[in-house]
């Protein structure tokens, strides 16, 4: 048998024998078979010594030829079987990805504040400063400076809790602009946010303490054109394009003319349904020209200066919002119903 | 209030649809609340004739009936009423007819015999006695009167007819009767109105010679009218006057009190009939009560008097409170024979404050508190006469009294057109404001230039200037021109003021750490308060009062936002929420310190609670000292805090001297009262102190590119030894390389020994301009080592 017969018989023996190789550690052992020291094919090449020093490099190359060819035979079955593992290994890593799991928790804002964010956001937009002020006021600041004067009839709307005779828990933020007129000068534009308590006993839709958020702007010719195009602005930025408010005539001692304000309904989008009794408006807000008296009381010069003024009640737009039938819920703090919010 | 639409169609006529008329009134600024046909319940019943009536033969009390309803042929209707007998006119519920309660009339048998309708009384078809004269409950209505056979009862009792139910606003009393809702409507509806001209005839005499009056006190009554009618024939009243008062949920009494109540609804003056003889003294004094004076009122209750109570009285003592409630002595009855009419004016916060004190609320006291014009006064009282006359009650006595100090001539109001037209944002004219105000009855309308010149009628008490004028004027225009228009003039920045900013920051933090925000009123009881068990000096402890609260448990304005806290997680622990973290931002009430104004003082709060699987003491410090940390506030934790906390695990965050944050687990005992799990946390941060101490973010300082060098060390320490101060001892030790350093591992058990534990720190070390080597470090941990021992014993665990 010649040198290149044997080198092609150890070839294939070693060939048959890689196939049935499984780990890398047979594969290892089949290398020193063949180019160990005592390999097979490192005995050939101790063979070339006995040949003519014509024969001697042609056959010294082949057999160099045939070892690489047999190493990389070697090379290319073992990163097959290195392959093989770690795919099994990542096979064996394999978990249930639908596996149930705590989700990270993520806490929420309250309902009524997700409302207020909303409206302060959109009025910031359009120049108002946010102010605020005591929650417990002088009657003076309450009632006095807004022309609703002591043994009013006006003050039957608005239950109001006492503290004393010139104390009271104040029934709505406008306080805070009487506070406002009397210490900065025109143009003002402000908003002013808070608690507000009224005498009311608690049910699904009354309680004695909830949320306002009040608007003021005086300055020289305001109209009330811009009171409506200011709150156009509003609520269109808070519920779509497609709302319009309409204005009805009402009645408030601070303001003159007064308007109660209507909203296309939410819900059906004017359409009609149960939320707004078919009408396809819901009543959102009151406002209306700031009274003359009211500014005069305040130390601004009514015929030079303008203004208007408009009250949201917060829980009724979170109620709105969110299809919150029962006022109490905003007030449980109960996970179940706080954690519906995002 | 109430009234018939037939009843205002006769002032002004309406000439629309009842759901048109509501709206049409409403965008006028008259509030409807609803339109409501009143013989909604009294269809399909008509007049018929009893023709035959025979005993039913398997009854003892029931009547077989032929009944004549206009039809071609009678109907044979089976009846039980005992009035029922040949030949009477009654109301007839055909077969399909509605009546009250959603009774519905269905061919029948009864005990065997065809009946097809039924005969009706006066409660059955919604026909009180006091509007058709019957024998009411007790049988059949009878019909006095001829009316056509097959005839819709409603026309005869004036049930085909709409009743509006109106709300008037605060500032429009006058609106609160027919001639004002008709005034209203002939301007809304632009139709003609047309309201009774007002003529008496007397029948001689004076009234000097049945009655004296004397007013005492103008300022709590500033006008007070009369005039007397002689002869008096007390009767029912007609059908007309009934049937108003019925619409209008009154019930109809007799010729002159309905006339003293038609006129109250038709003029909203409210008026009271005296019986003259039974004043003592035939005497009318009006005058404030003495002290110590007591009155029974007409509904029996005793009354103590106070001087600002103002009574009426006769010659003897108080009959009456004006305003009020009259009293027993003078009612009207069958056998009266000489009436005095009183009209008068009281002040309206007088009235409130006396009707409020005697717990009183009157239709009378309802209107004088709302308010009701002196100047309409005779007017009405006028009315009342006429209507005497009308209804041939009795003949008016010459005279009359008329009690006032002064009163205001109509002042005109000047106004600006053009101001007008700028602040309703409307284009609107000045033949337009003219053409409006005319339509509201205003007198002296003119416009010269941009002067416009008016004078509100005598009924119109809140039309005081320009702006009202502005209203009146808008709201004839309409208020759907009103367009929508941009706010022009000096531009404003707009933004947040610092506690709103400051409250979102801290809303994105508690977010981010998973806890939810929830709110809870203001108000606390005592009692929760009390039961904090804080030292009775602590101002927490004193809270402000209400003089007017809803009830016990809302007492008093919170001075600390714990028990809330407590009692919300008790909440949903009861409910079953097995993980509850929230947090409420809130006003603290202190009453024990008044601001310049006499104010007490207000300071936002932050509480912070939680239960829940690992949610432990460390659980809340962490949130509040990351709140701390992320407002760039130092603190050092202090044990020790207030009785509601478990002594052993509750600590303040301490900024020098200033306590940032209270915390810890709720004491076991509080935690067992609320029923609350017993790893419950809690942590209140004062917002006020946290921002005065917060630092804003400043200049970022360079990382450093060189290596970190990380040494553990092992030490063991008594286990009473607080870690905090250990840690701050190593950082000082460890000086400026020292970039980290955590503890990683305490360990106990017999290889430490009893009473100690290893506690095993990370030091991390970093320079800015070198890798740093053990040269650099042996030297530090030395130091570490040396100054830990020293202060705390504390060796090196081998």
């Amino acid at each position: 048998m010649s040198i290149k017969e044997n080198i092609e018989a150890i070839r294939a023996e070693l060939e048959a024998e890689l196939e049935k190789a499984e780990n890398g550690k047979l594969v290892e052992e089949l290398r020193q078979k063949v180019l160990g020291r005592k390999g097979t094919l490192t005995a050939l090449r101790r063979m070339l010594g006995g040949l003519s020093a014509e024969e001697r490099p042609a056959m010294g190359q082949l057999i160099n030829e045939g070892c690489e060819k047999i190493g990389a035979l070697l090379d290319a079955r073992l990163e097959k079987l290195q392959a093989l593992e770690r795919e099994q290994k990542l096979k064996s890593e394999t978990i249930d990805v639908t596996e149930p799991r705590e989700l990270p928790r993520v806490g929420v804002p309250h309902p009524t504040t997700l409302a207020l964010q909303e409206v302060v956001s959109a009025l910031t937009g359009l120049g108002f400063d946010i102010v605020e002020g005591p929650e417990i006021e002088l009657d003076h600041f309450n009632f006095e400076l807004l022309n609703i004067p002591k043994n009013h009839p006006a003050r039957d709307a608005q239950d109001t809790f006492y503290v004393d005779d010139n104390i009271v828990l104040r029934t709505h933020t406008s306080p805070v602009q009487a506070r406002t007129m009397l210490s900065r000068k025109p143009p003002i534009r402000i908003a002013c946010p808070g608690r507000v308590y009224r005498a009311d006993e608690v049910d699904a839709t009354h309680s004695p303490v909830f949320h306002q958020i009040e608007g003021l702007v005086i300055d020289k010719d305001v109209t009330m054109g811009d009171l409506k195009g200011t709150l156009d602005a509003l609520f269109k930025k808070l519920y779509g394009d497609d709302v319009e408010t309409r204005f009805r005539p009402s009645f408030s001692p601070f303001t003159e003319p007064s308007a109660e304000v209507d909203l296309t309904c939410i819900s059906c989008r004017g359409k009609g349904c149960r939320m707004c009794k078919g009408t396809g408006w819901i009543e959102v807000l009151g406002c209306g020209m700031v009274n003359p008296k009211v500014l005069e009381m305040c130390g601004i010069d009514p015929h030079e200066y303008s203004g208007f003024a408009f009250g949201i009640g917060l829980e009724r737009i979170t109620m709105l919002r969110y299809g919150i039938k029962d006022m109490r819920l905003l007030y449980e703090g109960d996970e179940r119903f706080l954690r519906q919010f995002r | 209030m109430k009234i018939s639409m037939n009843w205002i169609s006769r002032y002004a006529p309406i000439t629309v649809s009842p759901a048109e008329y509501e709206s049409r009134m409403i965008m006028c600024g008259t509030g409807v609340e609803g339109v409501e046909y009143l013989g909604a319940e009294c269809e399909n019943v008509v007049v018929g004739r009893v023709l035959t009536c025979r005993d039913h033969e398997n009854s003892d009390h029931l009547h077989v009936c032929t009944v004549d309803v206009g039809a071609a042929e009678p109907l044979q209707i089976v009846c039980g009423a005992p009035n029922v007998k040949e030949g009477i006119l009654v109301p007839v519920a055909l077969v399909g007819a509605k009546l009250p309660g959603g009774h519905e009339i269905k061919k029948g048998k009864l005990r065997g015999v065809e009946s097809c309708g039924m005969l009706c009384s006066g409660p059955e078809i919604g026909v009180p006695v006091e509007l058709y004269p019957s024998v009411g409950d007790a049988g059949l209505l009878v019909f006095n009167e001829e009316y056509a056979l097959g005839t819709d009862v409603r026309t005869i009792f004036g049930l085909d007819d709409y009743v509006a139910d109106f709300e008037i606003l605060a500032n429009r009393p006058d609106c609160l009767c027919a001639w004002g809702i008709a005034r209203e409507t002939s301007a809304a509806l632009d139709t003609p109105l047309t309201l009774p001209e007002i003529s008496v005839k007397y029948a001689g005499g004076n009234i000097r010679d049945h009655v004296s009056v004397r007013v005492d006190d103008y300022s709590r009554c500033p006008r007070y009218a009369s005039r007397v009618i002689k002869n008096v024939r007390v009767a029912p009243s007609p059908m007309w006057l009934r049937q108003v008062l019925h619409a209008a949920g009154m019930r109809s009494i007799n010729n002159i009190v309905d006339i003293t109540n038609f006129v109250m609804l038709e003029t909203g003056h409210p008026m009271h009939a005296f019986d003259l003889d039974k004043v003592r003294g035939r005497q009318i004094i009006v005058r404030t009560a003495h002290e110590g004076e007591t009155l029974r009122t007409l509904d029996g209750k005793d009354h103590q008097l106070q001087p600002t109570d103002l009574l009426i009285c006769d010659a003897e003592g108080p009959t009456g409170l004006a305003g009020i409630m009259g009293g027993e002595e003078s009612e009207i009855t069958d056998a009266t024979t000489e009436v005095m009419f009183e009209c008068a004016t009281f002040d309206r916060a007088m009235i409130r404050v006396s009707a409020r004190r005697m717990g009183i609320r009157t239709e009378s006291s309802g209107r004088y508190e709302r308010g009701v014009s002196e100047k309409t006064i005779m007017k009405a009282l006028d009315r009342a006469c006429q209507l005497i006359n009308e209804l041939d009650a009795g003949d008016v006595v010459e005279g009359n009294y008329d009690y006032y100090e002064k009163l205001e001539a109509p002042k005109p109001i000047t106004c600006s057109v053009r101001r007008i037209a700028t602040r309703t944002g409307v284009n609107i004219t000045a033949d337009e404001m003219v053409e409006a105000l005319n339509k509201l009855c205003f007198e002296n309308v003119s416009v010269d230039g941009d002067v416009l010149t008016v004078t509100a009628p005598d009924y119109r008490q809140d039309i005081e200037g320009e702006a009202d004028i502005c209203e009146e004027v808008l709201r004839m225009a309409g208020y759907d021109r009103i367009p929508s228009t941009r706010l022009r003039g000096e531009s404003t920045q707009g933004g947040m003021n610092p506690w709103m900013a400051r409250k979102e920051r801290l809303r994105k933090l508690l977010s981010g750490f998973g806890y939810d925000e929830m709110m809870t009123y203001s108000f606390v009881s005592k009692k929760s308060i009390a039961a904090l068990g804080l030292d009775e000096s602590d101002p927490r402890m004193q809270p402000l009062m209400l003089r007017n609260p809803l009830g016990e448990d809302t007492s008093c304005m919170r001075t600390t936002l714990a028990p809330d806290m407590m009692r919300i997680l008790a909440g949903n622990y009861n409910q079953g929420n097995a993980v509850a973290m929230l947090y409420e931002f809130g006003t603290l009430f202190d009453a024990t310190r008044r601001t310049a104004e006499g104010l007490v003082t207000e300071s936002p709060a932050l509480c912070v609670g939680a239960y829940g699987s690992g949610i432990d003491f460390y659980t809340v410090r962490g949130v509040a000292e990351a709140i701390c940390a992320y407002e760039g506030v130092d603190v050092k934790v202090v044990a020790g805090g207030d009785p509601y906390y478990h002594p052993g695990r509750c600590a303040r965050l301490m900024h020098g001297d200033t306590c940032i944050a209270a915390l810890g687990q709720i004491h076991p005992d509080r935690a067992a009262a609320l029923d609350l799990p017993e790893q419950t946390v809690l942590a209140e941060i004062d917002m006020t102190a946290l921002y005065a101490a917060a630092q804003p973010m400043g200049q970022v300082s360079p990382i450093s590119r060189m290596q970190a060098v990380s040494r553990d060390i092992a030490l063991v320490l008594p286990e009473s030894q607080q870690l905090g101060p250990v840690m701050d001892t190593i950082r000082a030790a460890a000086g400026p390389m020292l970039e980290d350093v955590k503890l990683f591992d305490i360990f106990r058990g017999l290889q430490v020994g009893p009473g100690l534990k290893s506690c095993a720190f990370s030091l991390t070390f970093r320079s800015a301009d070198k890798t740093l080597t053990e040269d650099d470090l042996a030297p530090v941990m030395k130091k570490v080592l040396k100054q830990t021992g020293d202060s705390y014993g504390a060796v090196i665990r081998g």
